[in-house]
Order: C-alpha cells, then sequence, then structure tokens
C-alpha cells in the first residue's frame, strides 16, 4: 500500500514539474517562435506587471495589511534608475538591485515607522496618501527630476559589452527577473519569515502572543515587498527610455491593486493570473482603441461578480474537495 | 489683502468640495468602504448639467432637479453593481468593484462625448462685487455658495425631519441593531448611496460652473478632496462639511504661500497628517470610526 502510494505521488510530482518544465522551455522559445514585435512588447508588459502584483500580494495577501499605493514606490525605482544612469551612467545591472533598495527605504521610512500603527483601511489611505506625496514631489522637484518634462534619453544596458536594444533581449532579462521573483517568494513563504507573516495575517495577537514580534515582521514585509516594485520600476525605466510622472498616478496603483483582486489575493498563482487575463483582454481589444479601458474596467467587474475571490479561488477550492474526496476514498 | 482674497477664493471652492463631501460622507458611513467611483458620479453630473444646460438655459432650478434625479439613478447602478451582493464579502472586493466601475464610467465617456473640455456658458456674466481695491467676489462664487447652504439645509431635513432619513442614519451607526428594531436595511442604504450619488452630482456641475468646463477625467481629483474633506472633519455630515471648507481655504492658503504646484500636495499632507494623529478626524467621535 505504502509502495503504491509512493509511486502516485512520484507520478502526480513528476507531471506538476513536467508541466513547469515544459512552461519554461516555452516562454524560453518564445520569442524565437514569435516574430511579432508587439506581441513581444505585450508579453514584456503583463511580465512587468506580474512582478508588480505578487510584490503587492506580498503586503496584502501574505502580510495582512492593506496597501493601495503601490505605483509611490514603483516610481521611486524608476526614478532612482533613471536619474542614476543618465546623470552618473551607472550600469543597468548595479541599479537593478539598487532601486529596489531605494524603493525599500523610502517605504521603510514612509510607511514603516509612522503608518504601521494604523489597522487595515486607514493605512491604506496613509499609503493611498503618501504615494500621491510621491508623485507630486516627484512633478515639483525639477532640479532632480526635470518635473512635467520627464527623462529621457535613459542609455541602452549593457550585457558585456554588448547593448541590449531589441525587445527580445529585454524579454529574457524580465524573463529572469520574474522567475528568480518567484523563486524567492515561495522560499521565503515556506520559511520562517513567511509563517510568520501567514500569522500574523490570520491574527496579530495571537502570533504576538505565540512569540513573533508583529512590527518586525511587518516592516521586513513591506521592505520586501517594495523592493520587487523599485526593480521593476528600474527594468521599466530602461526598457521605455523615458519616464515621467504620468507613469505612476493612482489610476495606476489601482491597476495593479485590480490585478491581485481579480486574480486571487493571498495565493501565489492569483497574482500572475490577474495581469495575464486583464491585460490580454485589453489587449485583444486594442484594435477598437478607446475600447480597451472600458473592456478593463468591465473584466474586473464581471471576475468580481463571479468569483469574489479572484480567479485562482476556483482552482483551491476544487484541489481541496478534491483532495478531501481523495482521503475519504481511501479511508473506506 | 491678498490673503484675503485667497480666503474668500478658498470658501468658494471648500463648499463645494463641502457638498461632495457630505455626500461622500453619507455613503461611506453607509459601506465603511472609501467609493473610488464618485469622481466619476461627479463628472457624469456635471455632463448631464452641461447637455442640460444648453437645453434649458434660462432655468437653472430645473437643470439641477434634472442633474439630482439622473444621479439618483447612477446610484441605484452603483449599488447594484458594487455594493449590494458584497454586503457581506470581504472588504476589498467592493473597494474593487467601484474601481472597475470607475474606470468604465471613465473611459466610457471619453469614447461617446470626446476628450476635450467642454465650455458651459457663463450663466451669471464676469460681475463682482468690489470690495476695497484689491477684493473681488464674483456672482459665481456667491452662486455657488448660496447653492451648497441651500442644499445642506434640504438635505438637514431629510436626514433628521423624516423617516427615511432617521433609517439612513440608523443604519450607519449600526446594522444589526437597526435590523433588529425594524429598519429596512437594504432599502436604507441603497437609499444613502443614492442620495450620495446625487449630492455628488450636483456638486459636479457646481464645479463645472465654477470652471467654466466639464471634461470626463475631472471627478478623480475633486473625489480624492472629497474624499480627504470627510477623512479631516469626521465621518458625519458636519464634520464632512467642515473639513471640506478647511480644505479648501488651506489649499488656497498654500497656493499664496508655495506656488500652484504644490496645490494638490496639501490636501494629502493633511490627509496623513490627520490620519496619524487623530484617525477619527476633527469633529468625529471615536465610535463612528470606520470598523476594520
Amino acid at each position: 500500500m505504502s509502495k503504491f502510494k509512493y509511486l502516485k505521488n512520484l507520478l502526480i510530482r513528476g507531471k506538476s514539474h513536467l508541466i513547469l518544465g515544459f512552461l519554461l522551455v516555452t516562454l524560453l522559445l518564445f520569442p524565437l517562435l514569435v516574430e511579432s514585435q508587439f506581441i513581444i512588447r505585450v508579453v514584456i508588459n503583463i511580465l512587468i506587471y506580474i512582478v508588480l502584483a505578487s510584490s503587492m500580494n506580498i503586503i496584502n495577501g501574505y502580510g495582512g495589511m492593506f496597501s493601495i499605493g503601490h505605483a509611490g514606490f514603483y516610481c521611486v525605482g524608476a526614478y532612482t534608475a533613471a536619474i542614476m544612469s543618465t546623470r552618473f551612467g551607472w550600469s543597468f545591472w548595479i541599479l537593478l538591485p539598487l532601486s529596489g533598495v531605494m524603493a525599500g527605504i523610502v517605504s521603510f521610512l514612509l510607511l514603516g515607522f509612522p503608518a504601521l500603527r494604523l489597522r487595515g483601511l486607514y493605512f491604506a489611505m496613509v499609503t493611498l496618501g503618501f504615494s500621491e506625496v510621491i508623485r507630486l514631489i516627484v512633478l515639483n522637484w525639477i532640479t532632480l527630476t526635470r518635473g512635467p518634462m520627464g527623462i529621457p534619453g535613459i542609455p541602452f544596458p549593457t550585457f558585456f559589452g554588448n547593448p541590449i536594444m531589441y525587445n527580445w533581449q529585454f524579454y529574457y532579462i524580465i524573463l529572469g527577473i520574474v522567475v528568480l521573483m518567484l523563486f524567492i517568494i515561495r522560499r521565503v513563504l515556506n520559511s520562517r519569515i513567511g509563517r510568520a507573516w501567514i500569522s500574523i495575517r490570520e491574527d496579530e495577537t495571537a502570533a504576538s502572543a505565540m512569540g513573533v514580534e508583529v512590527f518586525r515582521y511587518k516592516l521586513m514585509n513591506l521592505f520586501f515587498a517594495t523592493f520587487w516594485a523599485g526593480v521593476a520600476g528600474c527594468f521599466y525605466a530602461f526598457y521605455a527610455r523615458y519616464i515621467s510622472a504620468d507613469s505612476f498616478t493612482l489610476d495606476e496603483g489601482f491597476s495593479i491593486l485590480a490585478m491581485v483582486i481579480v486574480g486571487g489575493q493571498g495565493s501565489f498563482i492569483g497574482p500572475i493570473l490577474g495581469p495575464i487575463l486583464l491585460l490580454t483582454l485589453t489587449e485583444i481589444f486594442r484594435g477598437i482603441a478607446q475600447y480597451r479601458l472600458i473592456v478593463f474596467g468591465v473584466a474586473i467587474l464581471i471576475v468580481m461578480h463571479l468569483r469574489p475571490g479572484g480567479i485562482a479561488s476556483i482552482k483551491l477550492s476544487n484541489i481541496q474537495e478534491i483532495k478531501q474526496k481523495l482521503s475519504v476514498r481511501q479511508d473506506k | 489683502m491678498f490673503y484675503l482674497q485667497q480666503i474668500i477664493n478658498g470658501i468658494a471652492q471648500g463648499s463645494i468640495y463641502a457638498l461632495t463631501a457630505v455626500g461622500y460622507a453619507i455613503i461611506l458611513g453607509i459601506v465603511n468602504v472609501p467609493s473610488f467611483v464618485h469622481g466619476d458620479v461627479m463628472m457624469v453630473g456635471a455632463f448631464v448639467g452641461y447637455y442640460s444646460v444648453l437645453l434649458f438655459p434660462d432655468n437653472i432650478l430645473l437643470v439641477f432637479i434634472i442633474v439630482f434625479a439622473a444621479n439618483w439613478f447612477l446610484g441605484i447602478i452603483v449599488d447594484m453593481v458594487c455594493y449590494k451582493r458584497f454586503r457581506n464579502s470581504p472588504r476589498q472586493v467592493m473597494l474593487i468593484c467601484t474601481v472597475g466601475l470607475s474606470i468604465f464610467l471613465k473611459s466610457s465617456t471619453q469614447v461617446t462625448f470626446g476628450t476635450q473640455q467642454k465650455l458651459i456658458p457663463n450663466l451669471l456674466g464676469n460681475n463682482f462685487f468690489a470690495l476695497g481695491e484689491i477684493i473681488r467676489i464674483t456672482y459665481v462664487q456667491i452662486f455657488i455658495v448660496s447653492v451648497v447652504i441651500f442644499t445642506v439645509f434640504l438635505l438637514q431635513i431629510l436626514l433628521f425631519r423624516t423617516k427615511i432619513g432617521l433609517s439612513v442614519r440608523a443604519v450607519s451607526m449600526h446594522k444589526s441593531a437597526s435590523a433588529l428594531v425594524g429598519i429596512n436595511v437594504n432599502q436604507a442604504m441603497e437609499f444613502g448611496t443614492c442620495l450620495g450619488c446625487a449630492l455628488g452630482g450636483i456638486a459636479g456641475i457646481l464645479l463645472g460652473i465654477y470652471y467654466n468646463a466639464v471634461h470626463p477625467l475631472m471627478g478623480g481629483n475633486a473625489a480624492m478632496k472629497a474624499f480627504i474633506s470627510v477623512i479631516f472633519g469626521g465621518i458625519n455630515i458636519p464634520g464632512a462639511a467642515l473639513g471640506g471648507l478647511l480644505l479648501g481655504i488651506f489649499e488656497n492658503m498654500g497656493v499664496a504661500f508655495f506656488g500652484s504646484g504644490y496645490r494638490d500636495i496639501v490636501g494629502y499632507v493633511i490627509l496623513i497628517v490627520v490620519l496619524l494623529i487623530k484617525p477619527s478626524g476633527l469633529l468625529g467621535r471615536k465610535e463612528n470610526e470606520i470598523k476594520i
């Protein structure tokens, strides 16, 4: 019996590995198979939003806090990268972690100390306020950020001396970032830190009674999540080669939040599915240019009405049901 | 003298914020979730107002009644799409539904009516009272302040002298307790949402008259100001009105001191400072805080 169980487990695990491997190979071969530059750009865009949504999900889904202002930290990352590269000529590869750390520090100073005392929606409102304040400071601090003119002419990143200038090259970079991020998130969530976050989310008082230092772990959570937002911002700056404060409005923060919640908050796969669904839908309707935002809004509403828990909630509940049925059958 | 002029401008602008904030406070008190669709509700009100001004240029009262009725219907839609089904769901579901509806309304208005701003015909002319040499109070400002005072007066009667007003106030205090004493909670919540949206519509057309223009993106900023005013003053009607007025005055003083680029920062700094020091707002009581 135990041998049979072992075999079954091996088969199931082998299958999921097979699917994962197949997916990875498809993603790696993707730019070779697809000719259209447009589709590659769309996929790069989706991957950027996967980074943003997954990192926001760390705060909202696992940390038990409610942040709306993720666009602000995205903005900090993008501007750090743009200013350092155009003024001091720093390389992309150094700036990638550096902008992440910068965004993390800003969240640490702005949100961490003053705002963590607040709970729930009050915390959400403060994040919203800070996101807007960051954007308005960027818009008005003309000597540093050129204000409404934006920063053009961000240089191409180089890879061992070769400039990276084609879409497929950027595609591999962002794919690498996404895979690395998902791997690290997975590892962190399965570690002591991740379990502490989840315990805080479930019940803060109980968690602190069990010896979890709530404040410290929340700070770590914020730093970790905004770090990835900063990394996404740095990539965006080098990829778009021009940034301005208009790209980081509240609406941007709302779209990221919508992707997280439509995908399924608090699940690992949710914030990956959310951007894929919403952005693919809007890009399908790009032909009729103005209608794509309408589609975006309607898609959010439809998903919320059909599945208030997000797309990923279907799968999770199904899996649990199946597991329960399986276990019942085995007992018999 | 210059600052006195800024205060007068601030009062005019602040009274529009106050009217929006009062509507916002009713909705916020009832559903306990910040609504991000309110700006677009205002925008729809302004557009309805624009077209009815073109139709009935000499009957301003009729224009306000049309806007009120149209936005009442919009309120029914908002309640149906965003709130009704999710009364017992997690909080963020309602919030994201308002975001979705907001995106939908904004972009469909852009598609139907174009993205350019439309000029509202100047109904009152550019006349003004002159006090001393510098200070000017335009007729538009007087008109706006008086409309706001009149509307808030009517609202006060509706909420404190009628049965449905009583049930709206009861529901915003405690839902299950008011259900226990026989109030139709669902109906009261729908009524409150509609009332808030209708007030938002009136504030929208006033905003349009004040700036002489309507356009599809006018709402977002104004709704954030309403939201800030509510948090500033407290989630109740006098608090929201006071918060709106003060915010208008502070903003105009901020512009006078720091320059026009800093207008919006004033509001957000107030939001953050108030939330950190006294989250229930200036006139708010502890029990009126949003339950987490």
